[in-house]
């Protein structure tokens, strides 16, 4: 048996616990499950839902942000200033949230069943010019941010642009944007690092969500043997996905911004604060509101997500 | 006995070839045998039972019917049309008249004057104009009637015009040079940068052509002397708007004064066709002419999109028989020199761009080919000293850029599939698409040249950019 | 743009419809062309906003990523009608009368079957972007400012629709000169040099006096 899985880009920190889930999968059964990983070849990212759906593939990566109307309930992840402080946080807060009843009957539109997340750290600005030294120095700079982050930016007076990863150097070479919010590995792979000339450590608004999922109708018509191997290998590939990122990708930063010469600009606790007050509740509110009126629990979503993470940190 | 996916891949590419060879227009052919090979493939996987021929139609139809849409709406592509739009623009603005005159006075006394002269008003073009095509078209309804006067041969001079076109990819802005920066994830600015030299060194290999040909052949077009420096001169202010777009341009490319540029090239293009429009209005430029700049416009882009997105879900189809994983292996398990792999890979471009059209063509091979070339010279970060062909990974990367585009725009002019040589036929009505061909012939040799020497001399490519 | 094509034209009901569809087919192409023209003005306001007033336009990527479907796809027909998509006709060129229709007939009818396809793949991609139930219809959004995306990819089935329409009074016109066998069938594109045009032309007008 074969699944086809429709990654997009090249092999990266981003994409290895579906690199390692294959591994796993074929050790386990001996070869008689495979899952064939293909970047790119199967569909385009934005499409990956729309392939699962028709059944073209098995398995996909996607994130929430490419098509918030897709995936509405999900969102709630990318919402800013949410207090994830680490990959095992954004892990297991993801996967107690694709548990809820309104985010499988959410995916279910697209016969979708989500196995596990790409856990992100939180996202940071990379840019060019003139250092913002205060929060102030955000006012009127164009930076690509998506989603919550772009709000949250939008309350500093900055002007948020999103563009798909792949065309963020050419506008930053461009001037288009002065300034990009990435997790680490993406300012690396995506070339930032070379242009850029300082970053901010602590700004932390907040993260994208890129789930992996499955197509529904192959996961239910999976042998007992070959569906054990595959939902009983997702813990280990997460572990193994979180190791690299910390071991492998963050590693490499540190040595990456003092090669390079870029300047880390780490702003004081209160000042945060501030930011985070006049940030978060807003956007929380206007997505509670567009997303009743989409039908969604919107309000008890919300609420879901906070107090898990709280319980997970209380836990830690 | 289930088929290989690779088999069927293989299968249905020669599917393929058989279409096209049968006059199927090639964008529907490549459709439908992509279409056809997804039904294969989604059939073959669940062993070609009966009942499941339904559900293998369904999901094959639904896979393709993502692509037109999804492939086609993508700001890097915007470009094309935008390009061909400054070209009509430029037409109806009486720019390419303009240029061509001065080019006419200044130059056409050489041997072979008046079609130097073309090969030159269109490489002045090219820095205005992003799309191959669009200048062919434009420059077949100024320059050959010119050429036909002083009893130019018909088919030549419709040669010239369908071969000067090609600069337009060279010299920046080039629509093709964007969809390559942006399919292999290169710096766009560099890329464009690198085409020029290379682009006016084609110019100059054409020119010298010329007038090879006119000296040894009897009867070809006579030089057009006489003009006084006076006239010489007042032929220079009407075509000087062509400079203020040219610089427009450039500044939101690459800005030579060393702060940002201006935008990115896509908003470069379309700005200077902004400029272009307010030249045409001001040189009277009214509805009806706007209408039929648009409806050209129209035209030439749909027939290029309409391949696009065929040709992709072909592409798609191959996806799913995982053949571009296969040929990469392929050709990095291949034990012959480095050097003559490229030079096997540039012939096999010129043999498949036979039967496609530049754009689709890159399209089709850049996934599984680039990374190939980039392996050959050692990697993407490969320092000059470690590397295979002597340049750095960046470089290499330019300059195999600019090696498929000039093989895209060698593409353009030979048969069967020729798109510069069908829209010059189109626009001329006294001349068949065979007449173009057999005109074209003699810049087969001189793109030989350019060519040879481009990959010789690697620095004609990489210096201009190396500066910055 | 396949050489010198042209469409000839008599009073048969064939040749009425045909002038009908094309202004249909003229009327959408007109509207891609629009949609090129749009995609300067909105580069214009974008950059101006952008270095004038330090304001870019909000979703600008998104605006151009709903507009390319019009480029692409409104004048496929229109450019089917003339015989403006590319093919070899090396094969083809050689052929005359009967034997040319036949090819004709048979590759026209391998398109329609591509196209009735692609109508059908892509109202299904459509219709997967679309719930009635949904804030503005939209169930996939754009990714910068959350436009909806059914718009733009309803155009595709529409535009494709108007081609099949397109193929079969092809498919007619071809057909009905394979029975005749005409030497000027109407409705369709023909691929000749001019001196072919002109000895026909002649014939034909001499054959009126007749
Ligand atoms: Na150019
Ligand atoms: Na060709």
């Amino acid at each position: 048996e074969e699944w086809n899985v429709s990654l997009w880009g090249k092999r990266r920190a981003f994409t290895e616990q579906v690199e390692k889930l294959a591994e796993l999968v074929s050790d386990k059964t001996n070869g008689e499950f495979t899952l064939n990983i293909s970047y790119g070849g199967l569909s385009n990212n934005r499409e990956n839902l729309d392939g699962i759906s028709i059944g073209a593939f098995e398995m996909a990566q996607f994130c929430a942000g490419y098509h918030r109307d897709k995936n509405p309930s999900i969102t709630v992840l990318e919402l800013p200033f949410l207090g994830v402080e680490t990959l095992e946080q954004e892990r297991a807060l993801s996967m107690a949230l694709y548990q809820h009843p309104a985010v499988k009957k959410d995916l279910a539109r697209w016969n979708a069943t989500i196995l596990m997340p790409s856990p992100l750290p939180q996202y940071n600005f990379a840019g060019v010019g003139e250092p913002p030294e205060t929060l102030d120095a955000f006012e009127g700079l164009a930076v690509r941010a998506t989603g919550g982050i772009g709000a949250a930016m939008e309350t500093l007076g900055a002007v948020p642009t999103s563009m798909s990863a792949t065309e963020v150097r050419q506008a930053l070479d461009s001037g288009v944007v002065k300034a990009v919010s990435f997790a680490p590995h993406a300012h690396m792979s995506f070339g930032i690092v070379e242009k850029a000339e300082w970053w901010t450590t602590n700004l932390n608004p907040g993260t994208v969500n890129c789930p992996v999922v499955a197509n529904t109708d192959a996961l239910e018509g999976l042998s007992d043997e070959h569906r054990e191997a595959l939902i009983g290998s997702i813990e280990e590939a997460l572990n193994h996905y979180i190791d690299y990122y910390q071991n492998q990708t963050m590693a490499k930063w540190g040595p990456t911004l003092d090669e390079r010469g870029i300047e880390r600009i780490t702003y004081p606790d209160e000042t945060l604060a501030a930011f985070e007050e006049a940030a978060a509740a807003p956007a929380a509110q206007a997505w509670i509101e567009e997303n009743s009126a989409r039908g969604l629990p919107a309000q008890e979503l919300y609420d879901f997500t906070l107090e898990t993470l709280a319980e997970l940190k209380s836990v830690n | 006995m289930a088929m290989e996916p690779i088999d069927i891949g293989l299968a249905v590419t020669g599917g393929l070839l058989v279409l096209v060879v049968l006059g199927m227009r090639v964008a529907f052919a490549a459709g439908l045998a992509g279409m056809i090979g997804l039904i294969w493939i989604f059939w073959a996987k669940k062993g070609y039972a009966g009942e499941d021929f339904g559900w293998a139609l369904t999901v094959a139809v639904k896979t393709a019917g993502q692509v037109p849409h999804s492939k086609v709406s993508s700001q890097a592509l915007s470009l094309i049309p935008t390009f061909i739009m400054i070209g009509y623009l430029a037409y109806y603005a009486g720019l390419t008249r303009a240029l061509f005159e001065a080019a006419k006075r200044w130059i056409a006394w050489v041997p072979g004057g008046l079609a130097v002269s073309t090969v030159f008003a269109t490489a002045g073009f090219a820095a205005v104009s992003g799309a191959s095509v669009a200048t062919s078209a434009v420059f077949a309804r100024i320059a050959i009637p010119e050429m036909l006067k002083i009893g130019y041969d018909k088919k030549f001079a419709a040669g010239v015009v369908a071969a000067g076109g090609t600069l337009a990819s060279l010299i920046p802005p080039s629509a093709i040079l964007v969809i390559y920066a942006i399919i292999v994830e290169q710096d766009v600015g560099k890329l464009l940068l690198a085409g020029f030299l290379p682009g006016m060194f084609s110019a100059l290999v054409y020119a010298l052509l010329i007038v090879g040909l006119a000296l040894t052949i009897k009867g070809f077009g006579p030089p057009v002397g006489g003009f006084t420096w006076r006239e010489r001169f007042v032929s220079l202010p009407p075509a000087l708007p062509i400079l203020f777009v040219v610089v427009t341009i450039i500044f939101f490319v690459y800005n030579p004064f060393g702060g940002d540029a201006w935008g990115t090239p896509t908003e470069g293009g379309a700005i200077g066709a902004f400029v272009v429009f307010l030249m045409a209005l001001y040189r009277g430029m009214r509805w009806t002419e706007l209408k039929d700049a648009l409806l050209e416009t129209a035209k030439l882009s749909v027939m290029i999109f309409t391949i696009i997105w065929g040709v992709l879900i072909y592409v798609r189809f191959l996806g799913f028989a995982d053949l571009p994983g296969a040929f990469a292996d392929w050709i990095t398990g291949l034990s012959m020199s480095p050097m003559l792999i490229l030079v096997c890979i540039l012939l096999a471009y010129a043999v498949l761009g036979m039967f496609m059209d530049a754009i689709g063509m890159l399209l089709l091979t850049l996934p599984v080919v680039y990374p190939a070339v980039m392996a050959l010279n050692g990697g993407e970060f490969v320092s000059a000293a470690d590397s295979t062909f002597g340049m750095s990974g960046p470089m290499c990367a330019i300059w195999f850029g600019i090696l498929v585009v000039k093989m895209a725009e060698f593409c353009l002019i030979t048969p069967p599939i020729g798109l510069n040589c069908f829209v010059v036929a189109g626009v001329r009505d006294d001349l068949s698409v065979q007449d173009v061909f057999k005109g074209v012939t003699p810049f087969f040799i001189a793109d030989g040249v350019t060519i040879a020497l481009l990959v010789a001399f690697p620095a004609i490519v990489l210096w201009l950019p190396g500066q910055v | 743009m396949s050489g010198s094509s042209l469409v000839l034209s008599d009073d048969s009901r064939l040749s009425r419809i045909d002038r009908s569809l094309y202004r249909l087919e003229r009327v959408f192409a007109l509207l891609s062309g629009l949609a090129v023209f749009s995609l300067m003005l909105l580069a214009v306001a974008s950059v101006g906003g952008r270095n004038g007033f330090g304001q870019p336009l909000p979703g600008y990527v998104d605006w151009i990523e709903q507009i390319m479907p019009l480029v692409a796809f409104m004048g496929i027909s229109f450019t089917q009608r003339d015989g403006g998509h590319i093919r070899m006709d090396i094969l083809v060129g050689q052929l005359k009368g009967r034997w040319l229709y036949a090819a004709e007939f048979v590759t026209t009818a391998a398109i329609l079957l591509l196209m009735v396809l692609l109508v059908w793949g892509t109202w299904a991609h459509f219709d997967r972007s679309f719930d009635f139930a949904a804030p503005m219809w939209s169930r996939d959004s754009s990714m910068d400012i959350a436009l909806p995306i059914w718009p733009a990819k309803l155009l595709a089935p529409v535009a494709f629709s108007v081609i099949c329409v397109r193929l079969c009074l092809q498919l007619w016109a071809y057909g009905r000169a394979l029975i005749t066998g005409t030497a000027h069938p109407v409705a369709v594109p023909l691929v000749m040099s001019a001196a072919e045009q002109a000895a026909m032309e002649a014939e034909h007008v001499s054959g009126r006096d007749v």
